[in-house]
């Protein structure tokens, strides 16, 4: 599914150069749930976006399905991102002034499905995070929980092979934060590969498989605990 | 004065932080200013008043003394007829009263001299009285019978002499003999309403001045407007012109309170219905009496060009005004978080104010000098595409102050809305956006 | 792109919106006004004058002495001048007469037919008293009739003949035969093409002509010359020379050719629509300036919206017609307005001056104009907002 092999990802500025990535080599198989942890500015961040082609890399390739993201056209990547890959960020990053279910829409629209068809992709994206009924509010009439269920509808409404999440918690107390993990948990078991950066243990135990980044390397000890399997 | 010069550095350093968004409010309400300046001040010029003092109480009486049924509309010939001047002059109720009109000359002081042209008036003793003009030296004719005497201005009087001493001096106007028994000063009426009859009143007062009897006598026809209602033939103005309907002089009367007003009216239709029943006069009866101050207005003769224009350029001020506060509202949200700092450091609503008059000061010195830059180049545009206009054009101090306090309201305005938006919107608010 | 979206990012930017919209439908409405009086104007300009107007040369002149204004003394200055005047290269005819043609006002009376005082009373028709070349000069067409050879005073008891143009004849006699008829002003002799006489007449098409010495010459008088097209320039500027060696005592007051005395005519015209011109092209300009700072200012302020769509799919066309599509949905929402606007504006103007009313196809040219402006003053701020990263989602700002 994702096959990155010496990749590296250097930020050059007028002062400084850092090297964000270096010679990362993962592979992730379809259906699996990675967590990616490692300290704060370890580079964690940066793969993911690297990952979801919002930032191209400066050495190695990348592999999505098997063919590289080297070398496409803005045109390309977009249409990539926008029909295999879903985001989730820390902050939501809803748009505030849209409803809950033009927010949900607007990817779709990119795509160029007929009216109804997103129509009933987004009233299935809202009723798959319990949100049904309140498809015409706003982001700010919302608690923070029920946004990023929003914006986990947003990134599964186009059906991606990949869901991208960084610290989907982050912003969250621990209650809403176990409702928004449940929700991962049920779309990775329906079927979808899912990369999400954590801080927290428990969270990371509950992936199939857990990488490491220190430094912007992949820390020798990759941890994987069978248990967290079930 | 410490504080104040505090809040003009702030002032500067926030125009250099983004200087073109700053230039180009500058240019936008100083183009607006400009532009709308520019035509304004024909506009004031050509609708003031040139003798507030009097100017309702001097008249233009009109009458429908024609030969023949009046056809269409029946309305007051607007020249009057030697005939009917003197039938409108018999009352004896104005205080002072002049027939006139003008007329081309060519004037020199010998017949060696290349002759120079002249625009004469013809009129009468009273001219001078009616509309204050100023006498420099020499005495104006005792009476409006004919002499071979003019009055002439001062400059005409140096551009032909050399001096102004030129009382008693002979002159021969159209190669007659003439001789000057007064001079008078500069004076510039403007617009010169007593002809606004025939829409000359945009041009310069004239410089020399004959009675209008001699005028009569010489046949000097009139430059302006002459209609003739029978078959007077208008060349013999000494002769036919007096009796018959030839139709091209004005009359002015001052009637100084509203009870000579008043007889004034009763007069004209007594003598409209004496006319009538001599069988001089049409059925139907109209007088007319418009005071100076409306008798442009009457005559139809403003100008439609300058108060169209006036129209656009006021709505282009208003667009430039929405345009400079649409980019200073830019401006000043982009320094929204360091207002936003300001009042969490504990700076007053009223401080911030304080800052914001200053502002408005600063834009309003430099919106006002670029506004008068292109107001100048406006007007001398409008001088070159209207050059009839060109009398009109100059500035004055009422016109400066006025722009002047045009550009501190709409520098006020542009300022308005963006400080309060900005000093007085919800603190915690602007912190979080 | 959803124009229901687009309306809503509209309405969170309410006021800067709504002075966006008010300065277009301004804008608009001062653009369709003054091309509309642009093209009054134009088309006065082109309108036919039934003359050649770039090649008849117009004096207008004035004996400074007494003695030369009165006959003898100004039939022997009139034939000294034409005289010189013909011998000059280049010059095909000239004649002299008591006005040009092209004018405001000027010499004119009544004009009907004897007998039929009532129906058929046209007040003002301009009367010209000339030399009988006037006809070649001027380029007239004899259409019936016979054209008088010799000058007739107007003072002899016997009637002057009298010429009429065709639209005056046409207007007094109908389909009868004009020649021979008697009006209150002669009998009528000929009857010529029509050209354009005075602004202020009844029609600017009627004129009266009359084979006669000059009436008076208080007002002065003109000379009109037929040049060879080429020779225009040399004549024109040998004239005031030529003619002050034929007698110094005279003012020459302008030598103009017809086609600038035709311009002078509209000057006022000219004068508003060139002042309206600029005025409109500074607005737009200004209106430009607007949906710069406009649109550059909402990318600033939108950069992370614009990552978070670009994360979400949208390719850079996308953004940049989102960009543009919200310009040109203001434009038209503006121009809705404007329109309004416009013909508010029109109605003003019609009180003040003479102006025609608003064209449907101008509303749609001066509208695609605007939608061009517009497009050309986001084009910028929205070609950067293109080259926001869609990283710029992750970030927080
Ligand atoms: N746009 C950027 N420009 C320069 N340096 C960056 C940029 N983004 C991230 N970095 C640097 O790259 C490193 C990795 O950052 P990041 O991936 O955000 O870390 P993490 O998400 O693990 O906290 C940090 O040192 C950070 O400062
Ligand atoms: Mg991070």
């Amino acid at each position: 599914m994702i096959e990155l092999t010496g990749l590296s990802k250097i930020f050059r500025t007028e002062l400084v150069e850092t090297h964000a990535l270096r010679d990362i080599s993962i592979r992730v198989n379809e259906g699996e749930f990675v967590a990616l942890t490692g300290p704060s500015g370890s580079g964690k961040s940066t793969l993911l976006n690297v990952l979801g082609t919002l930032e191209n890399f400066d050495q190695g390739d990348y592999l999505l399905d098997g063919k590289s993201v080297k070398g496409l056209s803005d045109r390309e990547l977009s249409t990539l991102r926008n029909e295999k890959i879903g985001f989730i960020f820390q902050g939501f990053n809803l748009i505030k002034d849209y409803s809950l279910f033009d927010n949900i829409e607007l990817p779709l629209r990119y795509r160029g499905f007929k009216p109804a068809e997103r129509k009933r992709r987004v009233e299935h994206a809202l009723e798959t995070v319990g949100l049904a009924a309140r498809r015409n509010y706003h982001p700010s009439q919302l608690s923070g929980g029920q946004q990023q269920r929003v914006a986990i509808a947003r990134a599964i409404a186009g059906s991606p092979r990949v869901l991208l999440a960084d610290e989907p918690t982050g912003n969250l107390d621990s209650l809403m934060a176990r409702q928004v993990m449940e929700l991962l948990d049920q779309i990775n078991r329906d079927g979808c590969t899912i990369l999400m950066v954590t801080h927290d243990p428990d969270q990371a135990r509950r992936a199939s498989r857990q990488i490491q980044i220190i430094d912007g390397q992949l820390s020798d000890a990759v941890l994987y605990d069978p248990l967290a399997v079930a | 004065m410490e504080q104040l010069q505090y809040y003009f550095k702030i002032s500067l350093i926030s125009i250099k932080r983004a200087p073109l968004p700053y230039l180009l409010t500058v240019l936008i309400l100083s183009l607006g200013l400009g532009m709308f300046f520019a035509n304004a001040t024909f506009y004031y010029r050509l609708n003031s008043d040139p003798l507030p003092q009097k100017s309702d109480k001097l008249f233009f009486p009109m009458m429908l003394l024609v030969p023949g049924d009046c056809d269409s509309g029946c309305e007051p010939p607007p020249v009057l007829s030697y005939s009917n001047v003197q039938k409108l002059g018999s009352s004896g109720i104005p205080t002072a009263q002049a027939a006139m009109y003008s007329s081309d000359s060519y004037v020199r002081l010998d017949s060696k001299q290349q002759p120079l042209p002249v625009r004469l008036r013809l009129t009468q003793r009273d001219f001078f009285q009616l509309f204050d003009v100023p006498v420099l030296a020499g005495s104006i004719w005792p009476d409006n019978s004919a002499r071979y005497e003019v009055v002439i201005g001062k400059q005409l009087a140096e551009k032909l002499y050399g001096t102004a001493d030129v009382v008693g001096k002979s002159l021969l106007v159209d190669d007659r003999h003439f001789t000057i028994s007064a001079v008078i000063n500069p004076w510039q009426m403007l617009p010169r309403l007593y002809d606004a009859n025939n829409g000359s009143h945009i041009s310069e007062t004239e410089q020399l001045f004959m009675p209008l009897e001699t005028a009569y006598d010489l046949n000097y026809m009139s430059a302006t407007m002459s209609r003739t209602m029978d078959d007077t033939d208008y060349r013999q103005l000494a002769t036919q012109g007096r009796t018959g309907a030839l139709h091209q002089l004005q009359f002015w009367v001052q009637l100084d309170t509203p009870a000579q007003q008043k007889a004034y009216k009763d007069f004209m239709l007594q003598l409209a219905q004496s006319e009538q029943a001599a069988g001089r006069h049409p059925v139907h009866i109209n007088n007319q009496l418009p005071a100076l101050r409306d008798i442009v207005r009457y005559f139809g003769r403003e100008s439609g060009d300058v108060k169209a224009y006036a129209l656009v350029t006021l709505l282009f001020l208003v667009v430039c005004i929405f345009n400079a506060s649409h980019l200073s509202l830019n401006r000043y949200i982009s320094n929204q978080y360091e207002f936003s700092l300001r009042r969490a450091l504990g700076a007053s609503r009223w401080q911030l104010q304080q800052q914001l008059l200053v502002d408005v000061v600063v834009l309003t010195c430099v919106t006002l000098v670029f506004a008068l830059l292109i107001g100048a180049a406006s007007i001398q545009l409008m001088n070159y595409l209207w050059p009839f206009n060109r009398l009109f054009a100059s500035w004055d101090l009422s016109l400066l102050s006025a722009l002047l306090l045009l550009s501190l309201f709409c520098s006020y305005l542009v300022t308005l809305y963006p400080s309060l938006r900005a000093s007085f919107g919800a603190l915690n608010q602007q912190l979080k956006e | 792109m959803s124009v229901r979206l687009m309306i809503k990012t509209m309405l969170r930017r309410k006021v800067v919106t709504a002075l966006l919209l008010v300065q277009l439908a301004l804008t608009l409405a001062l653009i369709l006004n003054s091309m509309v009086l642009a093209k009054q104007t134009h088309e006065r300009l082109q309108e036919p004058t039934g003359l050649d107007l770039a090649n008849t040369l117009l004096v207008q002149i004035k004996p400074t002495t007494p003695t030369l204004r009165l006959y003898p003394a100004l039939g022997e200055l009139l034939e000294r001048q034409l005289g010189a005047i013909r011998q000059l290269p280049g010059v095909v005819a000239a004649a002299y007469t008591n006005q040009s043609p092209l004018l405001q006002g000027g010499n004119n009376g009544s004009l009907y037919k004897v007998g039929n005082e009532e129906r058929n009373n046209l007040s003002t028709v301009p009367q010209y008293y000339a030399s009988a070349d006037i006809f070649q000069v001027l380029g007239l067409e004899l259409k019936s009739g016979q054209l008088p050879q010799i000058p007739q005073s107007f003072d002899s008891d016997s009637s002057t003949p009298l010429v009429l143009t065709e639209s005056v004849a046409q207007k007094i006699f109908g389909s009868d035969n004009p020649i021979g008829q008697a009006t209150n002003q002669g009998n009528v002799a000929a009857v010529v093409s029509d050209f354009y006489g005075q602004r202020s007449a009844d029609m600017v098409m009627y004129n009266t002509i009359r084979i006669a010495p000059l009436y008076g010459v208080d007002w002065g008088y003109s000379l009109l010359l037929r040049v060879e097209p080429q020779q225009v320039v040399s004549v024109r500027s040998q004239l005031d020379n030529l003619l002050r060696q034929v007698d110094s005592n005279i003012e020459i007051f302008h030598i103009r050719t017809l086609q600038e005395q035709h311009q002078r005519l509209y000057n006022t015209e000219y004068g508003l629509s060139v002042l309206l011109a600029l005025l409109s092209a500074l607005m737009l300009l200004v209106t430009m300036i607007s949906g710069y700072s406009n649109a550059h200012f909402h990318v600033l302020k939108s950069q992370k919206e614009i990552g978070i769509k670009r994360a979400l799919g949208a390719n850079k066309v996308t953004i940049l017609l989102e960009l543009l599509a919200e310009g040109w949905l203001c434009t038209l929402l503006g121009g809705l307005l404007g329109v309004v606007a416009a013909v508010l504006l029109n109605q003003a103007l019609a009180l003040v001056i003479s102006i025609p009313v608003l064209s449907g196809w101008l509303v749609v040219f001066t509208l695609l104009l605007l939608l061009l402006c517009v497009t050309l003053a986001t084009w910028y701020p929205a070609r950067i907002a293109t080259r926001i990263s869609p990283a710029t989602a992750t970030k927080t700002l």
